[in-house]
């Protein structure tokens, strides 16, 4: 290890570290503006320029490793005199706007201009000014103040992975842009607006909105993927003002989805519900809390002295906390039902006597990004969980090879190894071919039902690929295979891939389902997994075969199910439907009686992330007009119903009741069940298998009401998507008006040409109300509008 | 014993009450200093901070660009603004708020505003009669400044040259 001096302190540091490292660490600070400890270095701001000893000329720190014996001085006569130069040659262009600009504040170049920066400028030539350009909704660009530092280029190609931003021309016409005119539509986009040290990008949602010294900090969890991102919520006046990443290199590193990011423009908007509201003779109106609490009480004891509890089902959205889930399960268990599921999309139960204790990704995230080989089965990973999308990056720079059996050919920002495209039901037999590259004998016997044909270059390249990798190589299942009809088989013959290859296969769920689970807001399992006697219904079957009652934890199950028209169906036949939920849902749900409770910024709780960490929280604002936490709703209806053990004083008390995760099991059933495939045509010809996602800013109330994030590219209207040769064979116009069929029902919807569509299926997206009424159909029809 | 003679006789000849009327006599003859407010004004310096204003530009409009430096300056946090951006896209103040009760007056917003909007006129007589009535709003301030514009002015190129 290298020793040497900076400032006159004797440090050590590893080989090859830089000195602005090894100054950080020691605590020294030194000026800079390019250098980021996540990116590459690019050495081009010139503001880290240290005095070396013995060197002929001023060395910038990010770029000069350490040596034995170095002396570096950072704040001599000489030192200063060239961060001083450098910072008058950055301030040249930059314009003084500083009161208007929302990085004032916040901003490296204001601070270092304070401390290196002369008072007045000897600048009196031309300055130079560019043009801004519209790169969507969530970034604002202001393009004169950019000092070329390319930490956003860097990022868009070193982190998310796609270069969206470049810097064209040299010199003095150096600008950032994008290449084609086109906006910035990155699933991590908003980190720029971390990174960008000067206000040349800034956000686009919260523009003029507040200023950074006014802003007080909360630490909260992002709610919106199974990851768990760290965050900082902003709050000024008991508003939400700004979601931050918070630094934790076991989860998020430094970074945020867009999603987590921009999604509390919905805890301000016009769509939260203010106070409890009944619906009286079809009339919506607003009440106390008293009210509508003796309104859903009286309904529920009503419907189960006359119609039995097992008339009433619960419905949980996934993204609630573990104590939400805790009391919801608690309270319809203790009103004598077992119907209680949060699983909301999934269709497949066949297996859910033989589950795990609750999904994983079978491993830490860290150690993703350490693997070898990664199969991606059923999952668009970029955009469903965007900072584990980001891992699988990282590793697949490294030199991993990455596979992905999907229906739909998503775009991702890494290449795949071997890639297979098929239809979903196809999805199946191409991984069982892989398997039986692998297995032979009594299992093999087991798998060959699944499919007739001999393994293709691609089955075999993914077996090979996966066999090398042993240990440090993974399965991941994502948002496709463990919604689909078949997704039982499909984790079945995943595990057994697993086995046979000796990789671990690791699940993507949605949210806090690890949570779900581990409170027992399952029909057959209770809290911590333990068994329970009596079997409820799970969230299909619920639906499926109407209840007399349901109550609805904050989804809405119109655009949150997995058949959206038995989800209907079932709510509109339904003598109650009480609607916990955050929102005003009247357009969606078919309620009779809606509670106002606090999303996950306005109360504490707890979330469990898909590797079994758990990470409790604190409200950051109070909460809004009546709203109120969740489980004090739950706890005083449980009084009003006159039920037992619903005394809770605090959220501690509920939390106590819960136990605790165990932290990050191995993935995977007891035993493997290989039923039957349920089929997805009925008539061959004339149908085409339709392909179903949720588009990743529709998961929930949530992201479905941030405006910004609405109006963002990865937020496509819902369409017909075909790909070019399927439009010609239907002689379909692009961009013309369609009817999709499905049995008796129909919609209408225009035909958008996306080449990521196999031949002979159809891609609708779920959670628009346009599609809800094509209900879960696996086959439609698509013909001409007349 | 001396001194109870010498009390004795300036009591007996009201030598306290003389003395009173030396001084009543002498202000009954003086030049008169009083002046008959608010008819009669004394002169103020243009530095006197009184009401607040909200200044415009000559073409009408708002100088104040909502950058919420003074509302961070203010020692007695007497300022609340809340910004947006404006269909122009220009950062413009939606709220701008000013407590007379909570404001000690000090000048700290007028210095620290980098577009001269915020301003403390030369008014010093206000009052209010409503409860609520002591928070001044932007309208009222704009308002203000509109009336005064010519006497704020006056004042800031009379002090210009030692600013």
């Amino acid at each position: 290890m290298p020793t040497f001096e900076i400032d006159g302190n004797t440090l050590e540091a590893e080989e090859g570290t830089m000195i602005i490292k090894a100054a950080d660490d020691a605590g020294i600070f030194i000026p800079r503006f390019c250098y980021h400890e996540k990116l590459s270095i690019a050495a081009n701001c010139r503001m880290c320029l240290v005095e070396v000893e013995k060197a002929p000329k001023p060395l910038p720190a990010c770029a000069t490793p350490v040596v034995d014996g170095m002396k570096v001085v950072t704040r001599s006569e000489y030192a200063r005199d060239v961060q001083k130069s450098t910072m008058e040659f950055l301030l040249i262009n930059h314009p003084l706007d500083c009161p208007v600009c929302d990085q004032g504040g916040e901003c490296p170049l204001q601070d270092q201009a304070m401390a290196f920066g002369r008072s007045v400028s000897r600048f009196t030539e031309k300055k130079r000014a560019v043009d801004n350009e519209d790169i969507g909704p969530l970034i604002a660009t202001e393009m004169t103040r950019c000092i070329h530092c390319t930490r956003c280029v860097r990022f868009g190609q070193e982190v998310a992975g796609i270069m969206e931003l470049g810097a064209i021309g040299r010199g003095e016409h150096m600008r950032i842009g994008t290449f084609l005119d086109r906006s910035v539509d990155s699933e991590l986009s908003g980190n720029v607006i971390d990174l960008c040290p000067v206000g040349a990008l800034t956000s686009k949602p919260g523009r003029f909105n507040a200023r950074s010294w006014e802003l007080v900090n909360h630490d909260s969890i992002a709610v919106h993927d199974c990851l768990g991102s760290n965050i900082t919520i902003q709050s000024n006046r008991d508003k939400v003002k700004r979601v931050l990443p918070r630094s934790n290199e076991e989860i998020n590193e430094c970074w945020l989805s867009d999603r987590d990011r921009f999604s509390h423009e919905a805890l301000v908007s016009p769509a939260r519900l203010a106070s409890p509201m009944i619906k009286q003779a079809g009339n919506w109106q607003t009440t106390d809390w008293e009210t509508a609490l003796r309104f859903a009480a009286d309904g529920l004891n009503g419907i189960i002295e006359r119609h039995g509890a097992d008339q009433v089902g619960g419905l949980a959205a996934p993204g609630s906390t573990l104590e939400e889930f805790y009391l919801f399960q608690q309270f319809i268990r203790a009103l004598g039902s077992s119907n209680v599921d949060h699983r909301l999309r999934q269709r497949d139960f066949r297996n859910d006597d033989i589950t795990p204790d609750h999904p994983s990704l079978g491993m830490n995230v860290v150690e993703l990004e350490d693997a070898d080989a990664i199969l991606i089965v059923g999952s668009n990973i970029r955009k469903e969980q965007p900072l584990l999308g980001s891992r699988v990056y990282k590793a697949w720079k490294r030199g991993a090879r990455i596979m992905a059996i999907n229906p739909l050919d998503y775009e991702f920002q890494f290449d795949t190894a071997y890639k297979e495209i098929v239809p979903p039901n196809d999805m199946i037999a191409c991984l069982a071919r892989t398997v039986l590259q692998i297995v032979d004998g009594a299992t093999a016997a087991h798998v060959k039902r699944y499919t007739e044909d001999s393994a293709g270059r691609t089955e075999r390249g993914i077996a090979q690929t996966l066999e090398a990798g042993g240990n440090k190589a993974c399965i991941l299942l994502g948002d496709v295979a463990l919604n689909g009809d078949n997704a039982s088989i499909l984790m079945s013959l995943a595990q057994q891939l697993g086995e046979a290859s000796g990789v671990c296969v690791g699940v993507l769920p949605p949210a806090n389902s690890v949570g779900a689970w581990t409170a027992g807001c399952v029909p057959h399992r209770g809290a911590g997994a333990e068994s329970v006697t009596a079997d409820g219904l799970n969230a299909r079957a619920m639906l499926e075969d109407p209840r007399r009652a349901y109550l609805l934890l904050g989804n809405e199950p119109l655009l949150d199910c997995g058949d959206p028209r038995a989800a209907r169906r079932a709510l509109s036949d339904a003598e109650l439907v009480v609607a916990i939920t955050p929102y005003d849902v009247r357009e969606t749900v078919d309620a009779d009686v809606m509670l106002p409770v606090t999303p996950w910024s306005e109360m504490g709780g707890t979330f469990v992330n898909c590797a079994g960490v758990e990470q409790t929280f604190e409200a950051a604002v109070p909460p809004f007009e009546e709203a109120r936490p969740a489980w004090k709703v739950l706890r005083v209806l449980g009084n009003f119903c006159d039920l037992d053990g619903f005394d809770y004083v605090s959220m501690a008390d509920v939390r106590a009741g819960i136990p605790n995760p165990e932290g990050n099991p191995v993935w995977g059933f007891t035993q493997k069940r290989w039923g039957e495939v349920s089929s997805d045509r009925t008539n061959d010809d004339i149908d085409l298998v339709r392909i179903t996602d949720v588009p990743p800013l529709r998961i929930d109330s949530t992201v479905r009401r941030a405006r910004s994030l609405q109006e963002s590219r990865d937020n496509p209207p819902p369409a017909v998507n075909l790909n070019s040769e399927q439009i010609k064979r239907l002689d379909v116009a692009e961009g013309g008006v369609v009817q999709v069929h499905a049995g008796n029902d129909t919609t209408r919807l225009p035909v958008v040409r996306d080449e990521r569509v196999p031949t002979g299926c159809v891609y609708l997206p779920a959670g628009f109300s346009e599609t809800a009424i094509l209900g879960a159909a696996t086959a439609v029809r698509v013909i001409r509008d007349i | 014993m001396g001194k109870s003679i010498s009390n004795t006789l300036q009591s007996f000849f009201l030598w306290e009450l003389l003395k009173g009327l030396r001084l009543t006599g002498r202000n009954f003859f003086a030049r008169k200093i009083t002046v008959q407010f608010p008819e009669e004004r004394t002169p103020k310096s243009p530095r006197f901070r009184g009401l607040h204003a909200l200044r415009r530009y000559p073409n009408g409009e708002e100088r104040c660009i909502a950058c919420k430096l003074c509302e961070a300056v203010c020692p007695a946090a007497a300022i609340t603004i809340e910004s947006e951006e404006r269909d122009d896209g220009t950062r413009r103040t939606t709220r701008y708020d000013i407590d007379l009760f909570k404001c000690i007056y000090c000048g700290f917003c007028e210095e620290s505003c980098p577009v001269d909007s915020i301003v403390e006129t030369d008014i010093g007589d206000f009052h209010m009669e409503n409860q609520g009535d002591n928070i001044i709003t932007k309208d009222q301030l704009l308002a203000i400044g509109d009336k005064y514009e010519k006497r704020i002015a006056a004042a800031r190129a009379e002090d210009a040259p030692y600013r």
